[in-house]
């Protein structure tokens, strides 16, 4: 125990420093105060706001009036609006939109689909970037440059149209022949296991052949076998879903730059070279040695991008292109407001309040990344 | 290297990226049935039957490459398809949107680089004073706000409660005076710039008006863009005046504001110079939130138009938006090009290593 309390003891030092360099920064705190905030909206969703429809994502309205009505009227006496007195609505509390969708509940609720949006959209990008980036970097030459092509490609779209474009194209539901993953996952695993143990090449050259097989494997069943689907399966694609798939395609080739930058950084290194003299294989390499070290500035960007996200996000929902109206969701609550604006200030509520979480949870995000930067970047935080 | 070959370089290797961007580009539109790229040759429900019959003569389910060379060919001949949100060859709504567009970008760009240039040079040079504070406050608060919650929030204040800058109306940065004057007969359209027009004609009041409706569009896309700048600018001033030479410079008694006019923002200057492709994607999107809420038909408002059907839920308009997206890829594609060339004639390491 006294053995591993002291072995502890520069971690715990660290630790320290960085709370103290956190307690000293009061945007760091500010940041840190809106994303609990939210979180606690996001998790006591159900008590804030209760349900009135069995899908709770659903805005619920007691009409179908275009008209605003302002804070504290009262809910209308129709089905869905007694259904709502039920559960305790008397008045909407901050008055609904055009379409009389209640702003309060769509607020609240509207919550939890920025934070499935910033963090799924983050997350799978961050993983697909991982693993392209890593591979990208580590083993150079020409997988290296027909994956920094690809994001070049990428990156010559600005995110929002791009957006726009795989939204408008992407369909409802996508048609899938899983034998085709199968006998992909068969070649992958077969190459890989025969490269490694029969033929005795590297575990990671044999997995990177492995994959590649595959890959061909799967563009020549597509465009040249034309065979009769074995299993097929077709996915159904909310509009939600199609949103969030753009905006990964958009996000990935980000963190695939930025993490083949910091293997190339990293694999010079005499850590490196010593565990490659001890014999450790490709895959451990990378990701005992390399992936720990170059963790930080992966997820102060990432801490960064959730808030630019979501961003992107509310202005595909505000053009239209985000969830199925009625969706609670902020930005397009805002869109239910564009009519009405152009004409008067009377309707304040029906942009402002919106808004205003959209802007708060960004700018929480932003704060956060800030800070992180500032206090965990080794290059920065003893100045 | 000299300049001259490092720009040929750089013009070389722009072709796979823009070779790349169609096949991306034309990929989308394969993820779509033939079925549903049939549609858009139809303009009634009752040609439904001839949808087969389309789908053979245009091809629609030929192999893949077959179709992109096809496409390739008409996109390198000028042809784009037809774009139903006009009703007009796409090529023709993005050279008659154009200007509209152009209106807006243009004056905001000089706004954007100065006030940016400037504030985050006082930041840094009053760095943890007051100043620093409210600018670091504007700059992270600016790259929080949602572009079209800026944009209501703005047409709200200055139109619906001040009244003082109204948005366009028919579609044209002008007021109903105005637009009636430039859809009679007496109106000339020279450069489809209306305050440019305005002057042309010899009717200086339209390019008062256009000025006015002009205001809030360039505002909106400026206070966001503004903060992208002083943040570099900022960062990069701080680092600079950190450096021996500029100690030295004061050391040998010059006064402060030389230092930091002739010393320190010159070479401050020069991460800015790569900032400004993220500007022109900034800008490049922005507009298409902008146009849609200011009521200004541009290339964006298009866009915005043809990706959601109007709207309305009308059918999208696939040409119309890849049209947009090849466009914009273009003109972002070339910005880079421009500022990449801008930063080699700035730093003379980046053409030598």
């Amino acid at each position: 125990m006294e053995e591993y309390r002291k072995s502890m003891a520069p971690q715990i030092k660290e630790l320290k420093f960085t709370l103290r360099r956190i307690k000293r920064s009061p945007l760091s705190i500010v940041g840190i105060v809106i994303i609990i905030g939210f979180s606690c909206i996001a998790l006591l969703a159900p008590v804030l706001a209760p349900p009135v429809y069995t899908d709770p994502m659903t805005i619920w309205r007691d009409s179908f009036k275009n008209e605003p009505r302002p804070p504290g009227s009262p809910v209308l006496a129709t089905d869905i609006g007694l259904l709502a007195m039920e559960k305790g609505y008397t008045v909407h509390l901050w008055g609904t939109a055009a379409g009389s969708y209640d702003i309060y509940y769509g607020c609240i609720w509207g919550t939890i689909t920025a934070f499935r949006i910033g963090l799924v959209v983050t997350a799978v990008a961050l993983i697909i970037g991982l693993i392209i980036g890593m591979i990208s970097g580590y083993y150079g030459g020409v997988v290296d440059e027909l994956m920094m092509r690809f994001t070049d490609i990428i990156f010559a779209f600005p995110g929002l149209v791009l957006c726009m474009a795989l939204v408008v194209a992407l369909p409802f539901s996508i048609s899938l022949d899983l034998s085709l993953f199968v006998f992909a996952a068969i070649i992958f695993i077969g190459v890989a296991v025969i490269g490694t143990f029969v033929l005795k090449i590297s575990g990671g050259l044999s997995v990177l052949t492995g994959f590649i097989c595959s890959v061909v494997f799967v563009i020549l069943d597509l465009y040249v076998l034309h065979r009769p689907p074995l299993w097929a399966y077709s996915i159904p694609l909310t509009r939600l879903d199609k949103s969030l798939i753009a905006l990964t395609i958009v996000g990935w080739p980000g963190y695939a730059r930025l993490i083949r930058g910091e293997v190339l950084r990293i694999k010079i290194e005499d850590y490196v070279e010593a565990s490659k003299a001890v014999g450790c294989s490709d895959l451990r390499i990378m990701f005992r040695h390399i992936l720990p070290n170059s963790l930080y500035p992966i997820l102060i960007t990432a801490s960064l991008d959730i808030g630019g996200i979501v961003l992107l996000a509310a202005a595909l929902s505000f053009l239209g292109l985000g969830a199925d109206a009625g969706y609670a969701d902020w930005g397009q609550m805002i869109s239910f407001a564009r009519n009405f604006v152009s004409v008067t200030m009377k309707y304040w509520y029906t942009f402002f309040i919106p808004g205003l979480f959209i802007f708060l949870f960004v700018l929480g995000w932003n704060l956060l990344g800030d800070a992180f930067r500032d206090i965990l970047d080794p290059t920065l935080r003893r100045r | 290297m000299g300049l001259g070959a490092y720009i040929i370089r750089r013009l070389l290797l722009v072709i796979p990226t823009i070779i790349g961007v169609t096949i991306l580009i034309f990929g989308v539109t394969m993820i779509l049935s033939p079925e549903t790229r049939a549609m858009i040759y139809i303009s009634d429900i009752r040609q439904m039957r001839a949808i087969p019959d389309i789908i053979r003569m245009y091809g629609l389910a030929d192999p893949p490459h077959v179709q992109y060379f096809r496409w390739m060919q008409q996109v390198l001949t000028g042809n784009l398809g037809w774009g139903v949100t006009d009703n007009a060859p796409v090529l023709t709504s993005i050279l008659r949107r154009l200007p509209s567009t152009i209106e807006i970008v243009l004056p905001s760009i000089p706004i954007i680089i100065l006030v940016g240039i400037y504030f985050g040079v006082k930041s840094a040079v009053h760095q943890d004073r007051p100043l620093d504070h409210i600018t670091r406050f504007w700059a992270i608060f600016g790259w929080s706000l949602p572009t079209f919650w800026l944009a209501i929030m703005l047409l709200a204040i200055f139109y619906g409660w001040l009244g003082w800058f109204p948005p366009g109306v028919n579609g044209m940065p002008l007021g109903s005076q105005a637009v009636q004057y430039v859809t009679s007969g007496q109106w000339t359209r020279y450069t489809g710039l209306y305050t440019i027009d305005g002057l042309l004609n010899g009717q200086p009041w339209i390019t008062a008006d256009a000025l006015k409706h002009l205001v809030l569009p360039t505002m909106s896309l400026t206070i966001i863009q503004v903060a992208l700048i002083i943040r570099v600018m900022r960062s990069s001033m701080l680092e600079t005046l950190g450096k021996n030479y500029i100690i030295t410079a004061k050391a040998k008694g010059l006064k402060n504001s030389e230092v930091i006019n002739r010393h320190a923002r010159r070479n401050a200057l020069i991460p800015v110079a790569t900032i400004a492709g993220m500007l022109t994607a900034g800008l490049l999107t922005g507009v298409i939130i902008t146009e849609t809420i200011y009521n200004i038909e541009g290339l964006g408002r298009w866009a915005a138009k043809a990706a959601t059907g109007g709207f309305g839920g009308g059918t999208v308009d696939i040409p119309a938006v890849l049209g947009f997206s090849m466009f914009t890829c273009l003109v972002y594609v070339f910005a880079n090009l421009i500022v990449d060339v801008l930063y080699a004639y700035l730093d003379p390491r980046i053409r030598l290593g």
